[in-house]
């Protein structure tokens, strides 16, 4: 069976990482080794990419892998120009990076479900999960930098507005004065609960999507792979589709990871409204 | 499934990949599409003004064109009318000169046959005065001869 030719457990076997355990009594004292191979292995990649085509930038009419990046960045810098009402040099290359930095990774996801884990056994890795956004801690990374970009700008920009509203709304307004300091810790519970919604749903949207795609992988591959010829034909067709329909949505998680980034930080950018 | 180091890590490796593509792909390649798009909209600008003066030149060049053709128009008529002036001119004067020319012959002529009278009445007079001598010569009775003579002189010659 396919369990026991791609190792024991199963699929859950399958989405175990690479782990390096600091302190076996703290869960929290680990470090998951694949998500951060390759996320430094991309970053690295990206960076090289970046220093290759600065030393052939040119000004004239671009070709190539100028003009394809030409196009990434100029699309982003109009998104981030279209939600902004303020310039603010940080946000589009943040904005771009988000959007690159995840949509390489998810691209990883295409490769064949086991091929990264069967390479990693060959160096005596028992366990190798070759997709970071599947691992909480990418997509959390991130979506805790861009809330705490979202809460500097807040208390940067609009401190007594920011923190009148955690407290003021939304029933202040609503109720008779003597009633206001009653509901005022409603009101900043609420808040809370909406602010920290935000990278909540930011990284858990990208991380459900991404573990989803994968657990479907390799369910198509336990399903179908092992049987007979008709069915790791079908397998193969339907891995076929599932990859297609995987590389859009992890171009598509990308692009909402990386509008939301600029969405959030815009909203802390609005002037205050009297 | 839960957050561990990975994601202290993870922070680590974001922020730095956020500061490395601003420093060496999105802020260059941002710059050098500004550049260029400034560089494109002066190259516009440029174009337009060149357009606006070619226009402006047009209509100049049209309008010295046309001062050209009424100031040619002008100095051909008023040479037409001069030359037609020294064409009238030219054929008084001639006309004037070959009057005179006439006149001057004329007078030439007549004086020429006055004198040709004179001399032609002299010479008569001379062959009469010979005629005379050769009648008074040959005739004794001369008064009678010279009045015969004078008769023929003044019958034949008087109106000479």
């Amino acid at each position: 069976m396919a369990d026991q030719s791609h190792g024991d457990g199963g699929i859950a076997g399958h989405l175990q990482y690479w782990t390096l355990k600091i302190d076996e009594s703290n869960p929290f004292m680990q470090i998951h080794l694949d998500t951060m191979l390759v996320t430094i292995v991309v970053a690295a990649g990206m960076f090289i990419f970046a220093l290759w085509l600065k030393g052939r930038l040119v000004e004239g009419a671009p070709s190539g892998a100028q003009n394809f990046m030409e196009s990434v960045v100029g699309f982003i810098d109009q998104t981030v120009k279209d939600n902004f009402p303020v310039h603010n040099p940080l946000i589009a290359p943040l904005a771009f990076t988000v959007f690159c930095f995840i949509a390489l990774i998810n691209t990883i996801d295409i490769l064949p479900a086991f091929l990264l884990g069967n390479i990693a056994h060959l160096f005596g890795v028992e366990h190798f999960r070759p997709v970071p956004t599947n691992d909480l801690n990418l997509p959390a990374a991130m979506a805790v930098s861009v809330f705490a970009l979202v809460l500097y700008y807040e208390f940067k920009l609009k401190p007594v507005h920011f923190c009148k509203e955690l407290v003021m709304e939304p029933f202040t307004s609503l109720v008779p004065g003597f009633l206001k300091p009653i509901v005022m810790p409603i009101n900043l519970i609420l808040k809370l609960v909406e602010e920290v919604a935000k990278p909540l749903s930011l990284s858990f949207r990208l991380f459900g999507n991404m573990f989803a795609g994968e657990v479907i992988f390799l369910l198509i591959a336990f399903l179908l792979l092992g049987g007979g010829a008709v069915s790791m034909a079908a397998g193969f067709f339907v891995g076929l589709a599932w990859t297609a329909f995987h590389l859009f949505i992890g171009l598509l998680q990308a692009f909402i990871f990386m509008i939301l980034t600029v969405v959030y930080l815009s909203i802390a950018h609005q002037p205050v409204e009297h | 499934m839960s957050l561990d180091l990975t994601f202290i890590g993870q922070i680590v490796v974001f922020l730095t990949l956020v500061f490395l593509m601003k420093k060496y792909l999105y802020g260059p390649m941002a710059e050098l599409m500004e550049a260029r798009s400034n560089k494109i909209a002066q190259g516009l600008a440029a174009a337009d003004a060149g357009n606006e003066a070619k226009a402006k030149a047009e209509v100049e060049i049209a309008e010295q064109l046309n001062e050209a053709r009424s100031k040619a128009a002008e100095i051909i008529a008023a040479a037409e009318k001069r030359s037609a002036e020294l064409n009238e001119e030219s054929v008084i004067k001639a006309r004037t000169e070959a009057q005179q020319i006439v006149d001057s012959a004329r007078d030439e002529v007549n004086a020429e046959l006055n004198r040709a009278r004179q001399t032609l009445r002299g010479e008569v007079a001379d062959i009469a005065m010979i005629a005379a001598e050769q009648v008074v010569e040959a005739e004794l009775d001369a008064k009678r001869h010279a009045k015969l003579v004078e008769g023929i002189v003044s019958s034949g010659f008087g109106n000479a």
